[in-house]
């Protein structure tokens, strides 16, 4: 039997469109048994023949392309590591498979148990931007209807928050890109700040071929990434500054915009507001000061901003932001600074121009507009909104003071992990927080003074090994379902497979749960019906879904939000308006705020230097998945520290040498790698790795005032050659010792 | 309760000071008054030449909205002076008769250009009448007077090499104006600047289209325009530099004249401890030009060293930043609160950046030692302290020229003219205090254009598509074994089928394939 599926990748938010076939012949499925826990990351790449065969499918992102991680992506489906049996940990440490029946009684017995002892807000759940629209819009009604909490956040905080809460701040509405990605084809300039697209998101790049010809791209990156060194031979400029100086050049940037008289004047009196005060706000950042604050020459500022403005009025000019430039304390002002350069310019609701931030997870999109964020509602609804309120207590057919008031933002929740008046009893979903938080060892503590932890996933992440209860989920090709895109485009998930018999989807594991908890409202385990009902949830909210429906996108249409029924839906948002009450778009005027001075060097053998982190080509997210790929893990096995060949001189650091990086916070141990590619006051560590190589064992849980964005690209860390490195000893010899050290 | 502030003066530094109280204003903790003597409230005085020369407006200049501030229950009173100050009862009198009481006063009067003493310019330094066609290019009124002499190109005598007079010069000389620069010793900038960094300097504004007079003592001003205005500058060797505008800039000087009248002790400007208060007066404080930090303390080390105002505006910026932080201490709590925030740390030395376009220059700190100079070097090398060391780079005949002077590897002094990225970065590992490189060479490559070049694979085991890992020998393999397009190449190894960026480098491989098979 051969069967073949048009899906989309599991990886990133581009949602390369491909195809899954089953070859003539099946290699079964590993023996469910004993599962192993991943202290030797390396032994658990899986070299099973693959269930399914990748290829790639032409669709308007990806035109046929994929990158390693999606031809791979099969690989995972029977990797003898995967989970595909309820494992409760004993109390010698030890995770033995149990049945569903058991399983779901003991997550319903801690529930109702911990409800009992501290109240429902002891309950909590954290959600991921890796979940179909439907499974999080399903997470944030039970977690509110059948838990009764207010305490769900997801890792999208991590994510796209500052963007998100700089473009409702602007625009009234957040939609990482506005526009399709089509529209990049034929720009003059496009301006990338925080990007590095070429590692993360390969086929995007096809995007950029007009721009490179035409000599506008403009890469703002601290390193000189892979995506950087398209601005080489004519493509575009690299500017490079300090790390955690992007909004002063950003400012610097509108302040010649505004004196060289390159602002588009009619644009900013007819759909903005708030324009003097952007004037005064960006007059002190003239470029030789902003030069002196970030290290790119004035002229290239300078150059910069006409260029911008040159396309603007030529091809079309786009400014795009990622996680470099948002994942700070000041995220949501950076994001603003580069939203007010794109207003001066009149790029947004332009036909060939615009802002949009580029979207990481693969429903990092969907998965912020549907109710798994603590301050909102389906549709992209606040919860404080009682029109909201009470539209959802209708459509959920509950009374509204039954709905749950805001809950904690992800930091603040994971800090409240076992804490009085914390949550006590938690839920996991789609999400590997041991690794991919912030002051991960923090976290890691806080999940072991839990009184229980459910992981709901298909492999024994660095979170599910935590876990008191493993509940083992579907993987991509084993589902259906649907995801937005970073366009805000809604794509069919299709199943190509039957999971192994021991899986179970979130959907039916939550409906079961519900039924235990004998909670209000329904819950379907059939992804359609979830669907019908996120429509009717989302209708007249700003992330409005219900005119779109499974049929529609099995044929192909290319659907849109907001996607009011009866409409053809919105591929360009803003073309007449901005989502405000007055149709117009709203600048705020931001300001660098001084930052909290690090804790002192207390190794005096050490150089402090600051951190930045990131990802690589080969690896997704946390790594539980492409770690597993041997492929990818043969090509990347391991974390290293990139650094520059002069600060690694001045520590008698060579290629491969350990290396220790440390801060008050933790400590990672790993190879170095030398390269010019970096600035040589900073280090780079990419954040897909465990244990002594996990990055976020570094990273500050101090979070951005307005989208909770915590700040994981600039940590002062001190460096400095490991101790006894000489040996060239295994990598995973030294994971052991130094950890039991 | 609500403190009551009052600001004497409304440039850049009030503004930012103000806009940092503004959160205490709201919240009903300070209710503050603010008197500004120009009509207008504060705007970026840095930015007067490019508004004389007509690269920037006015309404772009503003760093404060007047009514915006008044709208939040901020006392503005503008077009207006303090008179005296009236410290027994704590209150300013006002040049219209009004008074304000306070608690806290903050000077933040500025500074006022240093007019030299030369025949036919009224001598009396607090209030110069500055005749017809001079001006020292203070205010918006100045910017305009320039304006007119630019837009109808003409003559523009710059009096001063400093760094406000060649922005000044060269800004004129682009936008249209013949300008000449006048200014004592043998190269502008003399008191920042290194010989060898002052000579290509000085060439490189010749190349501008700026006239240099050097080595000049100018004596006087000679009014024959037909309106009665300047029309030479006169040298102390007899001859004369004729032009239509004189622009004035020989430095500034802080106005302490309101604060000498009250009483309060100063030196260049009005001295003030490490918490910006003035000498026993804890009501009273100084904050921007118009400031010097120098405490009372005769044993403290900080001040011994410490150098009177800088006529820069990042350090008022700072001050006025910190200053907010500790009034808005004081008014929610007590004195012993407020004091536990930590004194504002000295200010390093200056950087001066030239604003200019098409020209680039930095310089700070000391650059006077020369490599060969043994004396210099060891000067001060005692007790452990290491010597200096100076590296160096001149290339006059393509205006670039070098100079980095350290101790221990962190800059004391550097000089960078005509290298954009290098100066940048000098910079900031200046400001950072950071250690050099050991090879000082590699910072001035920054500027090379090798610095983007892409890494090629040359090597055949190296990955010739990152999407998809493929190496070039995979691909020549696939080659071999008879793919001869890059879509057969991309069906057989997943090379090309990522972003496509490699495309180009897999049709070479191929192409250097059939290219070999004859010969082989």
């Amino acid at each position: 039997m051969t069967k073949s599926a048009d899906t989309h990748c599991p990886y990133c938010a581009l949602q390369c469109a491909m195809t899954l076939k089953s070859p003539a012949e099946l290699t079964p499925a590993s023996e469910p048994g004993s599962v192993p826990v991943p202290a030797q990351a390396a032994a658990l790449a899986a070299a099973a023949t693959p269930l399914l065969e990748v290829s790639g499918r032409d669709f308007p992102t990806n035109r046929g392309g994929l990158c390693r991680k999606g031809w791979t992506s099969a690989t995972l489906l029977n990797h003898p590591g995967r989970v595909t049996e309820p494992l409760l940990k004993g109390d010698d440490g030890i995770h033995r498979p149990i049945g569903w029946d058991q399983a779901l009684a003991m997550v319903t017995t801690a529930v109702k148990e911990t409800r009992a002892r501290y109240g429902k807000d002891a309950v909590g759940v954290f959600g991921g931007g890796g979940l179909t629209n439907e499974k999080a819009y399903m997470l944030g009604k039970f977690a509110r209807l059948a838990l009764g909490t207010s305490r769900i956040d997801y890792n999208g905080r991590f994510c796209m928050s500052s963007a998100a809460a700089a473009g409702m701040r602007a625009f009234g509405v957040d939609r990482g890109l506005p526009f399709p990605l089509e529209d990049l084809d034929n720009a003059g300039t496009i301006m990338m700040l925080g990007s590095n697209v070429a590692e993360t998101m390969p086929p995007f790049v096809q995007h950029l071929k007009g721009v490179r010809d035409a000599g506008g791209l403009i890469i703002v990156d601290p390193r000189r990434s892979a995506t950087a060194n398209f601005t080489a031979d004519g493509g575009g400029i690299h500017l490079q500054p300090l790390p955690g100086t992007d909004l002063t050049l950003l400012l610097g940037l509108s302040h010649v915009v505004i004196h060289e008289g390159l602002a588009d004047a009619a644009f900013i009196a007819e759909r903005t507001s708030g324009y003097d005060a952007v004037v005064r706000s960006v007059n002190a950042f003239w470029p030789e000061r902003v030069q002196s604050i970030t290290g790119v020459p004035a002229e290239l500022i300078r150059e910069t901003a006409r260029r911008l403005a040159d396309g603007a009025r030529k091809g079309g000019s786009y400014i795009l932001t990622g996680r470099g430039v948002e994942q700070h304390v000041d995220g949501t002002d950076t994001a603003t600074a580069a939203i007010n350069l794109s207003l001066l310019l009149g790029l947004p609701g332009s036909l060939r121009s615009g802002y949009g931030t580029l979207t990481g997870q693969g429903n990092g999109q969907g998965g912020r507009e549907h109710g798994q964020k603590a301050d909102q509602l389906p549709g992209y609804r606040k919860i404080t909104d009682p029109a909201a309120r009470a539209h959802m207590a209708g459509v959920w057919g509950v009374p509204e003071e039954t709905i749950p008031g805001p809950g904690l933002p992800a930091v603040q929740l994971l800090k409240s992990l076992g804490q009085p008046d914390g949550v006590r009893c938690l839920l996991v979903h789609a999400s590997n927080i041991a690794v991919a938080s912030p002051d991960a060892n923090s976290v890691i503590a806080g999940l072991r003074s839990l009184d229980f932890l459910v992981v709901c996933d298909f492999f024994m992440s660095e979170t599910a090994a935590e876990a008191d209860l493993i509940l083992p989920v579907l993987q991509w090709a084993e589902e259906e379902g649907t995801l937005t895109n970073l366009e805000g485009r809604v794509l069919r998930r299709r199943r190509a497979l039957q999971p192994p018999a021991g899986a179970r989807s979130e959907l039916w594991i939550m409906a079961r749960l519900a039924e235990a908890l004998e909670a209000p409202s329904t819950y379907s385990e059939d992804p359609e019906t979830v669907f019908e009902e996120l429509r009717l949830a989302s209708a007249g909210g700003l992330a409005d879904y219900s005119g779109i429906d499974y049929a529609m996108l099995d044929r192909g249409e290319a659907a849109y939000w907001p996607y009011p029924a009866g409409s053809t839906g919105t591929p360009r948002l803003f073309l007449d308006a901005f989502a405000h009450a007055d149709g117009k778009a709203v600048m705020t005027p931001v300001a660098p705020r001084r930052r909290r001075t690090p804790a002192l060097n207390t190794d005096p053998a050490a150089k402090t230097m600051t951190l930045i982190t990131g990802r690589l080509l080969e690896h997704y997210q946390s790594g539980s998945q492409t770690r597993r790929v041997s492929e990818l893990l043969a090509s990347q096995p391991e974390a290293k520290v990139q650094i520059h060949p002069a600060a690694a001189a001045s520590m008698g650091i060579t290629e491969g040498s350990f290396v220790s990086v440390a801060n008050e916070r933790g400590q990672v141990v790993c190879r170095a790698e030398l390269s010019t590619a970096i600035r040589p006051e900073t280090v780079f560590l990419p954040f897909h790795f465990p244990e002594l190589e996990s990055a976020n064992r570094l990273t500050e849980a101090a979070t951005d005032p307005i989208s909770g964005m915590p700040e994981f690209k600039f940590n002062k860390v001190w460096v400095r050659l490991a101790a006894g490195q000489a040996t060239n000893q295994p990598q995973n010899s030294v994971l052991q010792t130094t950890e039991a050290s | 309760m609500s403190e009551q502030i009052v600001i004497v003066g409304f440039g850049p530094v009030a503004a930012r000071l103000i806009d940092e109280l503004m959160p205490a204003v709201r919240d009903g903790q300070v209710s503050l008054t603010v008197v500004g003597e120009e009509t207008e409230a504060a705007y970026n005085r840095v930015l007067v030449a490019d508004l004389g020369v007509g690269r920037t407006t006015a309404d772009a200049l503003a760093l404060s909205d007047a009514q915006a501030l008044a709208a939040e229950g901020v006392d503005v009173r503008l077009g207006v002076r303090v008179r005296r100050v009236d410290r027994a009862r704590q209150q300013v009198i006002l040049t219209d008769g009004t008074a304000a009481r306070y608690e806290r006063l903050v000077f933040a009067t500025g500074s006022r250009p240093v007019i030299p003493n030369l025949t036919g310019i009224n001598p009396d330094p607090t209030s110069p009448v500055l005749p017809a066609g001079v001006t020292a290019l203070r205010d918006l009124r100045d910017a305009e007077v320039l304006r007119q002499a630019v837009d109808g190109g003409k003559r523009v005598v710059v009096l001063g090499g400093g760094v406000l007079g060649l922005e000044t010069a060269l800004a004129a000389a682009e936008e249209g104006a013949t300008v000449t620069v006048v200014h004592n010793g043998p190269h502008p900038l003399g008191r920042n600047i290194d010989r060898g960094g002052g000579a290509v300097l000085g060439a490189s504004l010749r190349q501008c289209g700026v006239r240099m007079a050097g080595n000049a003592r100018s004596t006087g001003v000679e009014h024959n325009a037909p309106d009665g205005g300047f029309s030479a500058l006169l040298l102390d060797d007899g001859s004369a530099i004729d032009g239509d505008l004189l622009v004035i800039s020989c430095g500034v000087r802080p106005r302490t004249e309101l604060a000498e009248g009250c009483g309060l002790s100063t030196g260049t400007g009005i001295l003030v401890d490490h918490r910006l208060r003035a000498h026993h007066e804890p009501h009273i404080f100084a904050i921007g030009d118009c400031a010097e930090v120098r405490c009372a303390d005769p044993a403290c080390g900080q001040c011994r060293t410490a150098k009177g105002p800088s006529g820069l505006v990042g350090p008022g910026w700072r001050q006025a930043e910190w200053l907010a932080e500790y009034l808005t201490l004081l008014a929610a709590g007590t004195q012993e609160e407020a004091d536990a925030l930590q004194e504002l740390p000295p200010e390093q030395a200056g950087v001066v950046v030239l604003k200019a376009r098409g020209m680039n220059m930095a310089v700070a700190g000391d650059n006077g030692a020369e490599p060969w100079d043994e004396e210099a070097l060891t000067a001060g090398a005692v007790n452990g302290r290491p010597r200096l060391q100076i590296a160096q780079w001149a290339d006059p005949e393509h205006g670039r020229y070098v100079k980095m002077t350290t101790r221990g590897g962190v800059l004391e002094g550097l000089v960078a003219v005509g290298m954009p990225r290098t100066a940048a970065e000098l910079v900031g590992l200046f400001e950072r205090g950071a250690e050099l490189p050991a090879d000082r060479s590699l910072l001035l490559r920054l500027d090379g254009p090798d610095q983007l070049a892409a890494s090629g694979p040359a090597d055949p085991a190296g990955t010739v598509c990152r999407c998809a890992g493929v190496s070039g020998a995979r691909i020549q393999d696939a080659v071999e074994g008879g793919c001869s397009t890059v879509a057969e190449v991309s069906k057989a190894t997943r090379a090309g089928t990522g972003c496509g960026g490699c495309h180009e480098d897999i049709k070479g491989l191929i192409e250097k394939h059939f290219q070999a098979a004859p010969a082989a």
